[in-house]
C-alpha cells in the first residue's frame, strides 16, 4: 500500500499528477499523519537534491577554473622561455655587432697609424736644409716655434 | 545606508542564510509545483525583509519566518486555487504545522543525504544530480540517454525512494528520527 504512495507523491512533486490523482492524494494526506510525514520527507529530499546539484555545478565550475588557472601557470614557463630566448638573441646580436664595431675602430686606428707613418716617412724624405737662397727658419722641417731671427 | 542599517541588513542576511533551506522546504511542502514554490519563496523573502524591522530579536527567527511564509502561501494558493487543483486550506495548515515540527528532522536528513548519495553507484548519483541541475529538462536528458521520458522518471523514482529509505535508516540508526 505504502509503495504506491512513494510514486504518487513524487509524481505530484514533479507536477505530473492528474487532477484525479491530486484529489486522491489530498484525501489520503488529510486522513493519514504518517503519509503526511512521508510527503514532507520527499519534498525535503527534493529540495536537498536541488541544493546538492547546484553545489555540484558550483564545485565543477570552481574546479574548471582552478584547472584552467593551473594550466595557465603551467604555460608560464613557456612564456618565460620565450622571453629568455629573446634576451639570448639580443645578447648574441650585441656580441656579434660589438666585435665588428671594435674591428672597425681597430681598422681606423690602423689606418691612422699608417697615415701617420707615411706622413713621417714623407717628412724624413724632405731635404733637411732650407732651399738655397732661403733663410734657415723657412726650412719645412724647422720648428714653427722657432722664431725667425731678426737681423740685428 | 547608515551603520545601524548595515547591521540590521547583515543580521537579516545571517538569519536568512541559516534558516533559508528550511524555509524553502516549508514552502515547497505547501506548494506542490516546483516553479510556484520558487516564486512564493522569493515573495516570502521580500516580505520578511520588509517586516524585519518589527521582528523581536529575542524570538525564534525560523518560527516567525514560517508564520509569515504560511500566510503568504495560503494567499498564493487562494489566488491559484481558482484555476488549479491544489490542496485546500485545511490540509495546507496541517502540513504547515507538521513541517514546522519536522524542521529539525529535515535539517538532519539533509545532512544524512550526503552520505547516502555517496553510497549510490556512480552512474545513479550522476543521473540524479543531472536531473536536478538548474534548467535540466527530463525529456532532453532521456533523449541523451536513449530512454523515453517516462522510463527516466521511473528510474528517478527508484533512486529517490532508495535515497529516502537510506536517509531514514541513517536517522533511526543515529536516533535522530
Amino acid at each position: 500500500m505504502r509503495h504506491r504512495w512513494h510514486e504518487q507523491i513524487q509524481r505530484c512533486a514533479n507536477g505530473q499528477s492528474s487532477a484525479a490523482e491530486i484529489a486522491e492524494l489530498h484525501k489520503a494526506l488529510s486522513a493519514d499523519a504518517e503519509l503526511r510525514a512521508l510527503y514532507l520527507d520527499y519534498l525535503n529530499l527534493d529540495m536537498a537534491l536541488s541544493a546538492t546539484a547546484d553545489a555540484a555545478v558550483t564545485v565543477a565550475d570552481d574546479n574548471a577554473r582552478i584547472i584552467e588557472d593551473s594550466r595557465r601557470i603551467d604555460r608560464q614557463p613557456a612564456h618565460l622561455w620565450r622571453w629568455a630566448a629573446g634576451a639570448a638573441a639580443c645578447a648574441l646580436l650585441v656580441i656579434l655587432v660589438m666585435p665588428s664595431k671594435r674591428q672597425h675602430e681597430l681598422r681606423a686606428q690602423h689606418d691612422l697609424a699608417a697615415a701617420a707613418e707615411s706622413a713621417q716617412q714623407a717628412i724624413t724624405r724632405l731635404p733637411s736644409g732650407a732651399p738655397a737662397g732661403l733663410p734657415a727658419w723657412m726650412s719645412p722641417t724647422a720648428s714653427l716655434l722657432d722664431q725667425p731671427t731678426s737681423r740685428q | 545606508m547608515s551603520h545601524s542599517d548595515d547591521q540590521h541588513h547583515d543580521q537579516f542576511l545571517r538569519l536568512f542564510a541559516e534558516h533559508g533551506p528550511a524555509l524553502r522546504v516549508f514552502v515547497r511542502a505547501l506548494v506542490p509545483s516546483h516553479r510556484d514554490a520558487s516564486d512564493v519563496t522569493q515573495e516570502v523573502a521580500v516580505v520578511l525583509w520588509k517586516k524585519f524591522a518589527d521582528f523581536d530579536a529575542t524570538r525564534d527567527f525560523r518560527k516567525w519566518a514560517f508564520g509569515v511564509a504560511r500566510y503568504e502561501v495560503l494567499a498564493y494558493l487562494r489566488d491559484k486555487g481558482r484555476d488549479r487543483h491544489v490542496f485546500d486550506d485545511e490540509l495546507v495548515s496541517k502540513l504547515a504545522d507538521e513541517a514546522s515540527v519536522a524542521a529539525p528532522r529535515h535539517d538532519a536528513q539533509r545532512e544524512a543525504l550526503e552520505t547516502c548519495l555517496q553510497k549510490l553507484p556512480e552512474p545513479q548519483r550522476a543521473l540524479v544530480l543531472a536531473a536536478y541541475a538548474k534548467d535540466a529538462r527530463i525529456d532532453q536528458l532521456a533523449e541523451h540517454r536513449g530512454q523515453t521520458a517516462m522510463s527516466l522518471y521511473k528510474t528517478l523514482y527508484r533512486i529517490r525512494r532508495a535515497l529516502l529509505l537510506c536517509v531514514r535508516r541513517t536517522m533511526s540508526r543515529e536516533n535522530l528520527a
